[in-house]
């Protein structure tokens, strides 16, 4: 990927294992829109969207030694712990995830202005590659992926059986990487 | 399961984002050990959803970075200099406040000293003046006396007159006639040589009768005095004695008043 342009993962990793505040810097520098782009989903208040990812940034770095390489990608973990953290920030403030769902099914192209452009995807063509993704397919990578919830969740805020969500979130994200392979 | 199977399954998707449960999160992460082709499978599901995210991503403010690297900066120090920065964060505290107490302390000790002083002033005034209302009301008390003794009803008041050895001499018998208690002013006798006292001498049936010894002046007054007491008496006489008196007049008579 284009974020490991200067470091391998492997080398970041080994670098964030010795606390090196460079490969932080740099980890910041990669990875701090797409994980603000999950925290800002749940999240209205700036100033609260803004004290999670500092915290998120955090507790990746003070919890580094957690992080097992073989159970998954480094950004997969960092995501994990950047939309655990919200779910947990929002439920301790007595949110509830219900909240912002329905308004989410265009929020997609709702953030596109203000998204994070990387060299490796042209957004734009992206954006109308997405639009092709069937909006049961989106709703269900989104409300799984930005908003935490679980499968039994989804069947239930979808009124589908359990066995279709996960069929359908197989589905989704197949399209999801067809679409990416041809960008 | 075979890795068809599994692959096919949705739970590596669901891996990948996060909704499995803790049992089907152990289950995966088995398989990924257990098959490759299931670890390349996931790797890709994971790469495709990272790419969403970075797709949706959203600038944070730029103030943010500087102070996230801050707190962990800060982090990193606390935890090689936490002790002594406890120390040394708390120690100029306790100075202040030892130093503040001692201020008070010895401010309080000079405030002590002064109200004890003051207190120490007040006080001995208070007792001079106590005193010397003792003194005064002891005066008024006798000056009460005195006076209940002239105001009486019963009070007989006989004027001593001054005789060949002192004419200007004089004194007054105040004679009680309910209870017969005599009393007697010598303010107006002249001062007694040394070893010599005056003596008070009831005259009963054409004989003196001793009366009494009178105490003489103390500083310059003579003060009214109970001598004996007398059921009838014609009158009363002074005479200058030796010291302790005598059964009989013996001395010059200085004074005497009939009733």
């Amino acid at each position: 990927m284009q974020q490991m342009t200067k470091y391998s993962e492997e080398e970041l990793i080994a670098r964030l294992q010795n606390k090196d505040q460079a490969a932080f810097s740099y980890l910041y520098d990669n990875y701090a829109a797409a994980l603000n782009g999950i925290i800002i989903r749940m999240v209205e208040e700036t100033q609260l969207a803004e004290d999670i990812l500092q915290e998120a940034f955090l507790k990746i770095w003070n919890n580094f030694k957690q992080y097992d390489s073989s159970k998954g990608r480094l950004f997969t973990w960092m995501i994990n712990i950047t939309r655990n953290l919200t779910i947990d920030t929002l439920r301790s403030k007595g949110y509830k995830k219900q909240q912002k769902i329905s308004q989410d099914e265009n929020s997609v192209s709702d953030y596109r202005d203000k998204s994070f452009n990387t060299e490796k995807f042209d957004t734009i063509g992206l954006r109308k590659q997405l639009q092709q993704l069937k909006p049961d397919q989106k709703i269900i990578i989104d409300l799984a992926y930005f908003y935490g919830y679980t499968q039994e969740e989804i069947s239930k805020e979808m009124n589908i059986p359990l066995g279709t969500v996960k069929t359908r979130m197989r589905t989704a994200i197949i399209e999801l990487r067809k679409i990416l392979q041809y960008n | 399961m075979e890795k068809e199977e599994i692959i096919s399954s949705g739970l590596l998707e669901m891996y990948a984002i996060g909704a499995t449960s803790a049992e089907e999160t152990k289950q995966v992460e088995q398989w990924k050990i257990d098959y490759p082709a299931v670890a390349e499978e996931l790797y890709q599901i994971e790469i495709a959803m990272e790419a969403y995210a970075l797709f949706n991503a959203v600038q944070p403010a730029v103030h943010l970075k500087s102070e996230i690297l801050a707190s962990i900066d800060s982090k990193n120090n606390l935890k090689t200099v936490a002790t002594p920065g406890k120390i040394i964060s708390i120690s100029p505290l306790w100075k202040s406040m030892a130093a503040a107490a001692l201020v008070l302390l010895v401010g309080s000790a000079v405030l002590n000293l002064l109200f004890y002083n003051k207190y120490k002033n007040a006080n001995s005034k208070y007792e001079e003046g106590q005193q010397q209302m003792a003194l005064q009301t002891e005066k008024l008390n006798e000056l009460n006396k005195d006076w209940t003794l002239v105001q009486s009803k019963y009070s007989q008041p006989v004027a001593l007159k001054g005789l060949e050895a002192a004419p200007d001499a004089a004194a007054k018998i105040f004679w009680m006639k309910n209870t017969g208690e005599t009393y007697i002013d010598p303010s107006n006798l002249p001062d007694v040589p040394a070893g010599m006292q005056y003596q008070l001498w009831a005259i009963i049936d054409g004989k003196p009768v001793d009366a009494g010894m009178i105490t003489s002046k103390v500083g310059k007054k003579y003060k009214i005095q109970k001598m004996k007491t007398f059921g009838k008496v014609q009158a009363f006489a002074v005479t200058l004695e030796t010291t302790g008196g005598n059964p009989t007049p013996k001395g010059k008579m200085y004074v005497m008043g009939e009733i």
